[in-house]
C-alpha cells in the first residue's frame, strides 16, 4: 500500500459509515416526520455509501476479501433502516399504551 | 430517597472530580507535546497520561457503580442489601483513589522489583494501580456484586434488566482479574491483557452502561419496559455475537498469529451494522418522546451518547480497523482519536444523563430545563469534536510520514512529529481541550445550581 492510498482508502472507508449514518438518520427523520423529501435524500446517502464502496473496491489495494466484505455491507446498510423502523412500530405498537407509529 | 441512592450521590461527586482530574492532566499530556521539556526532571508525560487515563477508567467506573445504586431500589422496590458495607467500600475506594493518586505524583516509579510492583505501579498501562489498589477494586467490586445479587434475593424479583446485569456482573469481576499477572514474555502479557481492555472495559461495561440505559429510558423518556428490555437482550447479543471476536483487532502486531487479522478485521468492521440501528432507534425515540420529557438535559446526554457512538465507534473505528490500513495506524494518535471519541459516546455521555436524573430528583423539580446545561453540552461536545479532529489529522500525518513514507524508524517518527500538520493537528487538539475543560467547568456549575421551577411541559412521559 501506498503511503497515498493509505490515506485515500482510510478516508474512504469513513466517509462509507458516514455515508450509511447519513442514510439512518435522514430516512428515519423522514418517517418521523413523513417527509418523502428526506426520505429521498436518505436513499441518496445510500447510493453515496454503495458508490464508495464501488470505488474501494476499484480503486484501493486491500484485499480481494476486505473488498468483498465492503460490498456486502453496503446492500446490508440498505436494509437496516426499514427493517430498524418496522421492528421499533410494531414493538411500539405491541407495547406502548399509546403506540408510537406516526 | 434510600440509603443507596445518598451512596450514588457520593459516588457522582467522586466521578465528576475525577472528571475532572482527568482533564487536568489531558490538557497536560497535550501540552507535553506542544513543549517536550517540560517539568523536565520533575514530572514526567508517561506520568500524566497515566493519570489521564487511569482517572479516565475510575470516574466511568464510579458513575456506573453511581448510577446502579441509584436505579436498584428503584427498580426492586426495597433498599440496597448490605448498605453498610458499600458505604465503606465507597470511602476506601475515594482513599485507595487518592493514595495512588498521590504516590503517582510524587513518587512517579521506582525500581523493577516487587516494592515497586505493589506500592508504586504495576507496570501495567491502563490499571497501573499498584496491586494493593488492584486488590482494592476487586473488593469493591466484589462488594457491589454483593449488593445487587442480595437485593434481586430478598425482594424476590428479578427484572430482564436486573437478569442482564447480574449475568454481567460474572465478567465485571473475573475479567478484572486479568489486571493481575506479571507474565514476562511480551506477546503473551499482551494477549491477555487485552482481555482486560476489550472484554472488561469494551464489552463487560458496554453491557453495564446498557442496563443503565436502559433504566434511564424508562425513567426519562417514558419508554415502556418491554422494549428497553427487547433491545438490551439485542444488545447482549451482539456483543456476544461480533463483540468477543472483535477483541482480534488488539492482536495486530503483538506476535499473535495471522488468523487474528482476518478475525479481528472481520468482527470489528460488523460494529457499525448495529450502529446503524441505534442511529434509527435514537432518532425514532427522540421524535416520539422529545416534547414529553421532564428532563431536558438527561435526553439530550443520551442522544449525544447515541450519535457519540456511532460516529468515535463506528466511522472513527471503520477508518482504520482493516489490518491493512491498521499496520500503518495502530498506536498512532489516529488511535487515540478514536479512543477520544468512542470512550466519549459510549460511556461518558450515559454517565452525565444520570448525573442530571440524579439532580433532577434530589432538586425536587417536576421539569429540568435552563440555559447553562446547554452551555456545558456545546462546549463539551465542541471541545471533544475539536479535539478528535485534531488528533486524527496529528495520527494521518504520523501515519503518513512516520509509518508509511518513512518506515516506523525513530528518526521516521522524529521526522513526523515536527511536520507541520502533525504540530498544528497538536495544537488545535490542546485548543479545544481548553474548549472542553471550560465545558466542564460549566456542566459542574449547572449541576451544582439549584435548577428553576419551570412549568411542566404540556405532555409527560407515561409511568414505565
Amino acid at each position: 500500500m501506498t503511503p497515498q492510498a493509505l490515506l485515500e482508502t482510510a478516508v474512504l472507508l469513513g466517509f462509507f459509515v458516514l455515508a450509511g449514518g447519513g442514510y439512518a438518520g435522514l430516512y428515519s427523520i423522514g418517517r418521523l416526520r413523513a417527509n418523502i423529501g428526506l426520505v429521498r435524500a436518505g436513499a441518496l446517502c445510500w447510493f453515496t455509501a454503495f458508490g464508495i464502496a464501488l470505488v474501494v473496491a476499484a480503486a484501493t489495494p486491500l484485499d480481494a476479501g476486505w473488498k468483498l466484505f465492503i460490498l456486502a455491507s453496503a446492500l446490508v446498510y440498505a436494509a437496516i433502516p426499514p427493517m430498524t423502523w418496522r421492528y421499533l412500530e410494531r414493538l411500539h405498537d405491541d407495547h406502548s399504551p399509546e403506540g408510537a407509529g406516526q | 430517597m434510600y440509603r443507596s441512592q445518598k451512596l450514588s450521590l457520593r459516588y457522582f461527586g467522586a466521578a465528576v472530580a475525577l472528571f475532572g482530574v482527568m482533564i487536568v492532566f489531558g490538557l497536560l499530556s497535550a501540552l507535553y507535546y506542544l513543549h517536550p521539556s517540560l517539568l523536565f526532571d520533575v514530572f514526567n508525560f508517561s506520568t500524566s497520561k497515566t493519570l489521564h487515563i487511569d482517572t479516565l477508567v475510575i470516574w466511568l467506573l464510579m458513575g456506573f457503580l453511581g448510577a446502579v445504586y441509584w436505579y436498584l431500589p428503584k427498580e426492586l422496590g426495597r433498599e440496597v442489601e448490605g448498605m453498610w458495607l458499600a458505604e465503606l467500600m465507597f470511602w476506601i475506594f475515594c482513599i485507595a483513589v487518592a493514595i495512588v493518586a498521590a504516590v503517582f505524583i510524587f513518587v512517579q516509579y521506582g525500581s523493577s522489583n516487587e516494592f515497586t510492583l505493589w506500592f508504586i505501579n504495576q507496570g501495567r498501562k491502563y490499571v497501573e494501580a499498584p496491586r494493593w489498589a488492584t486488590i482494592g477494586i476487586v473488593a469493591v467490586m466484589a462488594v457491589f456484586a454483593y449488593n445487587v445479587v442480595a437485593t434481586c434475593i430478598k425482594a424476590h424479583k428479578m427484572t430482564g434488566i436486573m437478569w442482564v446485569l447480574v449475568i454481567d456482573l460474572v465478567p465485571l469481576l473475573v475479567v478484572y482479574l486479568d489486571a493481575f499477572p506479571a507474565i514476562t514474555n511480551m506477546s503473551v502479557d499482551l494477549y491477555w491483557w487485552w482481555w482486560l481492555v476489550h472484554m472488561w472495559v469494551e464489552s463487560t461495561w458496554e453491557v453495564l452502561i446498557g442496563c443503565v440505559m436502559a433504566l434511564v429510558l424508562m425513567d426519562v423518556m417514558g419508554t415502556s419496559r418491554r422494549i428497553v428490555e427487547a433491545w438490551l437482550y439485542i444488545e447482549v447479543m451482539l456483543v456476544l455475537g461480533a463483540g468477543i471476536l472483535g477483541l482480534g483487532h488488539h492482536y495486530f502486531w503483538i506476535g499473535t498469529p495471522e488468523y487474528w487479522l482476518s478475525i479481528g478485521g472481520f468482527f470489528s468492521a460488523l460494529e457499525p451494522l448495529p450502529l446503524l440501528g441505534m442511529v434509527v432507534h435514537a432518532i425514532y425515540d427522540a421524535g416520539t418522546h422529545r416534547m414529553k420529557t421532564t428532563n431536558r438535559p438527561a435526553f439530550y446526554w443520551i442522544t449525544a451518547e447515541a450519535f457519540g457512538n456511532f460516529i468515535g465507534a463506528g466511522i472513527w473505528g471503520f477508518m482504520m480497523t482493516l489490518p491493512q490500513i491498521n499496520l500503518f495506524s495502530h498506536g498512532t494518535q489516529w488511535t487515540v482519536s478514536h479512543g477520544h471519541f468512542a470512550f466519549w459516546g459510549a460511556y461518558a455521555c450515559g454517565v452525565i444523563a444520570v448525573l442530571y436524573v440524579a439532580k433532577q430528583q434530589v432538586s425536587g423539580v417536576n421539569f429540568l430545563d435552563g440555559r447553562a446545561w446547554k452551555w456545558g453540552f456545546g462546549l463539551l461536545n465542541l471541545g471533544m469534536i475539536g479535539m478528535v479532529m485534531g488528533l486524527l489529522l496529528a495520527g494521518m500525518a504520523q501515519a503518513f510520514f512516520g509509518r508509511a513514507i518513512g518506515g516506523s524508524t525513530l528518526m521516521a517518527f522524529t521526522t513526523a512529529s515536527e511536520n507541520p500538520w502533525f504540530v498544528s493537528g497538536i495544537y488545535a487538539r490542546f485548543f479545544f481541550g481548553v474548549i472542553f475543560a471550560a465545558g466542564y467547568v460549566v456542566l459542574v456549575y449547572d449541576l451544582l445550581t439549584a435548577p428553576k421551577h419551570l412549568p411542566m411541559p404540556q405532555a409527560t412521559p407515561e409511568p414505565a
